[in-house]
């Protein structure tokens, strides 16, 4: 591989929220690129390249999005690539800035995302545009969806290790928590495990409070090699160093039904545990528990953060529960995990998720962060995982502060 | 319980959608569907206690806050095919139920597969017996409503007898009490006596 090293200069996210008719989607990406050039201190005439992350066409009736997005900050005649996987979609653009930049077929991306999935359309069909995500043939027909798919995994993963109810409304407490301190959050909410027991059962195991937002919003990422920054960026004298130092990506069988015993059988996710090795190879770590000093983690739902952080290697197969009682996935724990509110309380605009995550990541290594969400640094690592369908495709991310 | 902002009317930045059909044309003007016209607030609002980015005071957005919404329709119909799948569903017409076997590795996918992609093989039909057992399951009190289907509803994985990989289909007439859907309890196919509007819901599941 090429010696050449992928930094992130800077970021922007437009706020999160259920709805936001104030402007529409191409605002929104207009309102983070703004945010990200002011904070990498570039001028946008001087950005080389853009990939475009956004999920559903059928959200905005608008197909090849991208082209708009990239013609609204003045990056024509540039190039652009649009990226796509689901729910992954935001955490597999950042590796494709890494790829682009890494084989020289430039020196500087920006990677914009976003989703109109506010009330353009009502939330049914909002819930049939989802479901489109899932086999239409062999699943979609059968009244499957996401929850349901989900609620399969969780009863599996109590039957198995015994996991409660009560540890997975764990996540969704702290989620909602740690988006308290944060003004882009879409659901910031002081809620306790009870709040969640007796918040409305959707599909058993999960209550309403279990799930992550459908929102509007964008966000937007500034990427660059170190010779670049040098030149074009104001701030790379003035702000911490952040580079992208790992990446990884899997995939599985798009249908639950099809996916193979024992491991991951219809309780894990194989794809994650397949990306995080390989991210965890490129950056050199060995015990990301001990190592990464926050991780933002894809949590669809309550129990989808709890069977990530096995499959992340956060712990061992089975743990999670336990260890969400003991506070170890808290501000203040072993490994910070969702300190952005993460997909529960931040929200969950599909095609800027995954850049969301990379943002919060940035923002925690460069110590920019709430007092109240921000982490001790040790090592001055982070990750991220992006992940879409029942973890269908998957990307890792992993960023080093480099003083 | 803890009150739910994404639920609570009082927390929506914008006013509540009206239906097109509540509207008099008359308020309408000239845009026939037209639904509402309304100043939007800034939606991060005003300046916070704690803001990293520093924003001014002021709304930058201020002299863009008017905002038209209309109704817009659209219907798709599709001409699907079923493809190389199809023989599984004219089957169930027929009330029976087959798999595909590899003729290479030998397994036996229980959704059809054309060709097996562990080994890229052109599979062979398999008909099984139809007979199987419940491997996990969802109660769901909310289905989407396009799904058109009566709540409270099961959403169960079944291991077929004869098939290695698992099927997805519901699970229905479990009775009324939901603590008697088990985890390995033995479960049937069972086929459709009406009409259905897609061939997969020719079929279900209810316990052996």
């Amino acid at each position: 591989m090429s010696d050449r090293r992928v930094f992130v200069l800077g970021g922007g996210i437009s706020k999160m929220a259920a709805e936001r008719p104030d402007g529409n989607i191409r605002d929104w990406v207009v309102e983070a690129a703004m945010e990200a050039v002011k904070d990498a201190g570039v001028e946008i005439a001087d950005i080389e390249h853009a990939t475009t992350s956004y999920f559903s066409d059928h959200f905005d009736k608008q197909l090849k999005q991208g082209a708009i997005f990239h013609d609204c900050i003045g990056m024509c005649p540039k190039p652009n690539v649009r990226v796509e996987g689901g729910g992954g979609t935001g955490g597999l653009a950042i590796r494709n800035a890494y790829a682009y930049i890494k084989a020289g077929l430039c020196d500087s991306m920006i990677v914009y995302g976003s989703e109109n999935m506010g009330r353009h359309v009502p939330s049914d069909v909002a819930q049939q545009f989802i479901a489109l995500a899932s086999d239409t043939d062999w699943e979609v027909q059968v009244a499957g969806f996401y929850i349901a798919y989900y609620a399969l995994m969780m009863l599996s993963h109590m039957e198995k290790y015994g996991t409660k109810e009560e540890q997975f409304a764990l996540a969704s407490v702290k989620n909602h928590r740690n988006a308290m301190y944060n003004e882009y959050a879409q659901s910031p909410m002081k809620i306790t495990v009870d709040d969640v027991m007796n918040s409305p059962l959707i599909t058993s195991p999960y209550k309403i409070l279990d799930n992550c937002l459908l929102s509007d919003g964008a966000s937007c990422l500034i990427f660059a090699t170190e010779e670049w920054a040098k030149t074009h960026s104001t701030s790379w004298y003035r702000k911490p160093r952040i580079e992208l130092v790992g990446t990884g990506s899997g995939t599985d069988y798009m249908r639950l039904a099809d996916r193979p015993f024992p491991y991951p059988g219809i309780t894990h996710f194989r794809a994650k545990k397949f990306a995080s090795e390989q991210a965890y190879k490129m950056a050199g770590i060995k015990n990301p528990a001990k190592e990464l000093d926050c991780f933002e983690v894809h949590d669809a739902y309550s129990g989808v953060e709890l069977v990530s952080c096995e499959d992340l290697r956060l712990c061992g197969y089975g743990q999670s529960g336990k260890l969400y009682e003991e506070g170890y996935f808290d501000i203040g724990g072993e490994i910070p995990i969702n300190t952005s509110g993460g997909l529960i309380g931040m929200g969950h605009p599909v095609g800027a998720t995954g850049i969301n995550q990379g943002i919060e990541v940035l923002t925690q290594l460069r110590e920019e962060a709430h007092p109240q969400r921000q982490v001790k640094l040790t090592n001055g690592q982070g990750g991220m995982d992006s992940h879409g369908g029942t973890g269908t495709y998957v990307a890792v991310n992993i960023f080093r502060r480099v003083d | 319980m803890a009150k739910n902002v994404f639920q609570d009317p009082e927390k929506t930045l914008y006013p509540k959608l009206p239906k097109i059909e509540d509207i008099d044309p008359k308020d309408r003007g000239m845009v026939k569907t037209k639904l509402q016209v309304f100043t939007a607030d800034d939606p991060i609002g005003p300046k916070l206690s704690y803001n990293p980015i520093n924003r001014e005071d002021q709304d930058p957005w201020k002299d863009f806050r008017e905002i038209m919404r209309i109704e817009w329709n659209m219907e798709i119909t599709y001409r699907h095919s079923l493809g190389k799948y199809s023989k599984f569903f004219i089957e169930l017409e027929n009330k029976k139920f087959f798999a595909t076997e590899c003729p290479k590795c030998g397994f036996v996918w229980a959704i059809p597969r054309p060709v097996c992609p562990d080994c890229l093989e052109i599979c062979k039909w398999k008909e099984l017996p139809g007979t199987g057992t419940l491997v996990s399951f969802s109660v769901s009190e909310f289905v989407p409503g396009f799904m058109d289907v009566e709540t409270p509803y099961v959403l169960a994985m079944v291991k077929m007898d004869g098939a290695d990989s698992l099927f997805t289909h519901q699970l229905r007439n479990w009775g009324t009490e939901r603590t008697k859907i088990k985890t390995g309890m033995p479960v049937k196919v069972v086929y459709t006596k009406e009409p259905v509007i897609h061939p997969m819901l020719l079929m279900w599941y209810e316990p052996a």
